[in-house]
């Protein structure tokens, strides 16, 4: 291979200038709020990430063409940071340094080390279905925000929800747990076995090694533990690989349930037909009905700037984007109301997002309030079920078990704080 | 003209047996010593916690492993496990207020204990099956960690790193945890380049050219071979501890599983096999090349106005970075230490064309 010195040199001082050329000032004479949206793009999350940030943009578009929210555009700087720390820290890093005041990683590793960071530099960090699950104590946790229901609250409704469909009593009965053997995978436990002897069921445990595509000597085991109920939890490939083996097992599908992580393109890998039935926990309105998600499709992707294919607008996961750009810019919104002049930094920000109050998104989500001690929003969601095209609501937006979930939540931020000191 | 080596000769042993017998290399270590001591008030805060920590950190870990590899010979696949341990150990102490200084070496020698065990298998085993027995580790431990929530830190299995000093010196924000890594990576160079001068270091030289020769120059490589392992791990161990305390400040399971390993693998292998220099550059290349990449990137299509989906513009730069690695390899598989070192060789009589050194 022949590469001349001269260029050899040039390409490496090229690549050495490079980051330190500023970022683009684009609305430069404009009042803006930065925020850092790094997020898995390659590496685990991967298409579950392309749909989330699809929709946080196309809101976050919706918001910037109606000229912004209280006087404020809205500066998203979408990276990949691949699921690994260095390049996550990097771009917190260098997002902080640009003046952003809100990052959302989408990723539990990285969540996990930027919680130290954020709570230091107070800069908003957004841990929707990710992260610390005990983040829900905004006492502890100022600077954290889920803004969604955790695990342990979408397991409360799904046992709740069970024990709707068992008319109100789920004595002698048997719940399977699958789940990927990662702290992930275990983090429900504890509220499931507390429920267990509340609700008096007989709770079972099978764990599957990660990444979770081979599990076929688990699903006869469950088959064969007769389950009236089973709940499988677990992301990305697992998730379909497990839904086919349920089905192979000849499990009942009306009586099967995941987590939030279940789409329409888990289905597409399943057969749309095939995985009828399937129950999963919706936390804010699928497909497009919303009016949020009208308003999308006419004013963004009808205008061609849309931010991804079309054919996703309006799938699981947009909505979850959509869902938690819409509580971001309310926040935003809040914060403008009581300091219009700001500045935009991250205790403005914070005020703003800490003081949402019975937000809906106009139908898209379930009433939503965040207070300094909750972070978690009210923990309401609702159980929805897969018709072969959609994901079809059965119940309301309700909430369950939240003393159960509200104890796990002190008892580890009350940990968290003590290590604190 | 740079290192004014023509006719110039050592006159005094001492000069000879120097760490950098040139004025020129004694000249350039001493100025990067000083930049990176002079960093945290010369840098912004992005390169000195977003760039110049983890570089240091990995740095310092790929070094024990290039001991391991580079030395001795010995492939290991479960690094990251190695530094697992000590990142648990030395957490764990310090949670129970052992201080830092004494809970970093125990980690290390934790690490060191665990790692010699499975080290074991190199007596009888090399190449590809030792890689094997390596790799077992790695998932050995991982399981461990994962599954014991003692261990792991509970349901959340996030183990909290409380506040701590270091020599009295508190270690909060950038600047001292940037000089402990600065001393950690100085104190591993330091023995690194000492090493190889010492009849340790000839035993690992012997013993990776060739074990059973070794045997009969009277190497005992049962010992070495354990000695490498427990010199590496213990490295390992300790750099596991500092890389929790100065830079993750949560430690989970995930966090060293085995893309760590093989991450810290090829940085060894692009920097340099049995180099000093080489981690340096394999670290920068491995840590750094995605970010700027990415960066260059996203600063591109901005600047010119170029729309394109976010799915490609987050691959494009693995491609061009993967493309860099091959690259680099192609055109020196010696790695990146041995590019610098056909560069300075050049230079060490320019203008003229011959190099005796």
């Amino acid at each position: 291979m022949s590469m001349d010195r001269r260029s050899f040199i040039a390409a490496g001082s090229a690549g050495l200038v490079a980051p330190f050329a500023g970022p683009a000032q684009v609305f430069a004479q404009e009042k803006i709020v930065r925020f850092t949206l790094a997020q898995d793009f390659t590496r685990i999350y991967t298409f579950v990430t392309s749909e989330y940030s699809q929709g946080q943009r196309d809101y976050f578009t919706l918001i910037n063409d109606r000229g912004g929210v209280g006087g404020y555009k809205i500066v998203a700087d979408v990276t990949d940071h691949a699921n690994d720390l260095p390049r996550a820290i990097e771009a917190y890093e260098r997002g902080k340094r640009e003046g952003a005041v809100l990052v959302d990683p989408l990723s539990t590793p990285v969540a996990r080390a930027l919680v130290p960071r954020a709570l230091e530099d107070k800069v908003n960090m957004i841990t929707a279905y990710s992260g610390r699950s005990d983040a829900a104590d905004g006492s502890t946790f100022p600077y954290v925000l889920p803004l969604s229901i955790n695990y342990w609250t979408q397991a409360g409704l799904i046992i709740e929800h069970f024990k709707k469909v068992e008319k109100g009593s789920l004595k002698g009965k048997k719940i399977v747990f699958v789940h990927i053997d990662t702290p992930f995978g275990k983090e429900p436990l504890p509220i499931l076995n507390v429920l267990a002897k509340k609700e008096g069921y007989e709770l079972a445990v099978f764990p599957y090694t990660p990444p979770g595509n081979d599990q076929s000597a688990i699903w006869p085991q469950v088959r064969r533990a007769r389950p009236d109920f089973v709940i499988f939890w677990g992301a990305g490939v697992g998730q379909t690989v497990a839904l086919t083996e349920a089905l192979r097992n000849g499990l009942p599908m009306d009586r099967v349930s995941s987590s939030v992580w279940l789409s329409e393109s888990d289905m597409d890998v399943v057969g749309r037909e095939q995985a009828k039935g399937v129950m999963k926990v919706e936390p804010c309105v699928g497909g497009r009905e919303p009016k949020v998600i009208k308003d999308i499709v006419a004013e963004v992707v009808g205008k061609g700037k849309g931010a991804g294919p079309e054919n996703k607008v309006g799938t699981a996961y947009y909505n979850y984007g959509v869902q938690m750009a819409t509580l971001m810019v309310e926040g935003v919104r809040k914060a403008a109301e009581k300091a219009p002049n700001g500045p935009v930094t991250g205790p403005w920000l914070n005020e703003g997002l800490r003081s949402i109050s019975n937000f809906t998104a106009e139908g898209l989500l379930p009433s939503t309030t965040i207070t300094k001690d909750d972070h978690q929003g009210g923990g309401m969601g609702r159980i929805a079920r897969w018709d072969g095209a959609k994901f079809v609501p059965i119940s309301d937006w309700f909430s369950a078990n939240q003393d159960v979930v509200w104890e796990e939540i002190r008892k580890n931020s009350e940990e968290f704080k003590k290590s604190g000191k | 003209m740079f290192y004014r080596r023509a006719g110039i000769r050592h006159t005094r042993y001492q000069d000879e047996r120097q760490l950098f017998p040139l004025r020129f290399d004694r000249g350039l270590i001493l100025v990067v010593l000083a930049l990176l001591l002079a960093a945290p008030f010369l840098f912004d805060r992005l390169y000195v916690s977003g760039y110049l920590l983890p570089w240091l950190i990995w740095t310092s870990a790929a070094l024990g492993l290039n001991l391991l590899m580079g030395w001795a010979g010995q492939i290991h696949l479960g690094y990251g496990a190695v530094m697992g341990i000590g990142a648990y150990g030395s957490v764990h102490l310090v949670r129970f207020g052992v201080p830092l200084e004494i809970a970093m070496i125990v980690g290390g020698l934790l690490s060191a204990g665990i790692g010699t065990v499975f080290g074991a298998a190199a007596l009888r085993m090399k190449g590809i099956y030792l890689a094997m027995a390596t790799l077992a580790m790695q998932y050995v431990v991982d399981f461990v960690i994962s599954h014991s929530s003692a261990i792991s830190g509970g349901t959340l299995a996030t183990l909290q790193v409380p506040p701590v000093r270091f020599l009295g010196i508190p270690l909060a924000g950038e600047v001292p945890t940037y000089y402990l890594a600065l001393a950690v990576c100085f104190v591993v160079t330091l023995f690194m380049l000492n090493v190889r001068r010492t009849s340790f270091g000839r035993a690992l030289a012997a013993l990776r050219e060739k074990d059973y020769a070794a045997q009969i120059l009277g190497i005992s490589t049962f010992r070495y071979k354990l000695l490498a392992f427990w010199v590496s791990s213990f490295i390992g161990g300790a750099v596991g501890a500092v890389l929790a305390v100065t830079y993750l400040r949560a430690i989970s399971p995930d966090q060293f599983h085995i893309e760590l390993s093989i991450q810290i693998l090829a940085m060894i292998i692009v920097g340099g096999l049995g180099s000093v220099l080489g981690p340096f550059f394999g670290t920068a290349l491995i840590l750094f090349a995605p970010i700027l990449l990415n960066n260059l990137l996203g600063f591109g299509a901005n600047a010119f106005g170029v729309e394109m989906p976010i799915d490609l513009r987050a691959h494009l730069p693995l491609v061009a970075y993967g493309a860099l690695v091959i690259g680099f390899l192609l055109y020196e598989p010696l790695g990146l230490a041995k590019i610098y070192a056909n560069f300075r060789n050049y230079l060490l009589v320019w203008p003229f064309r011959h190099a005796q050194r």
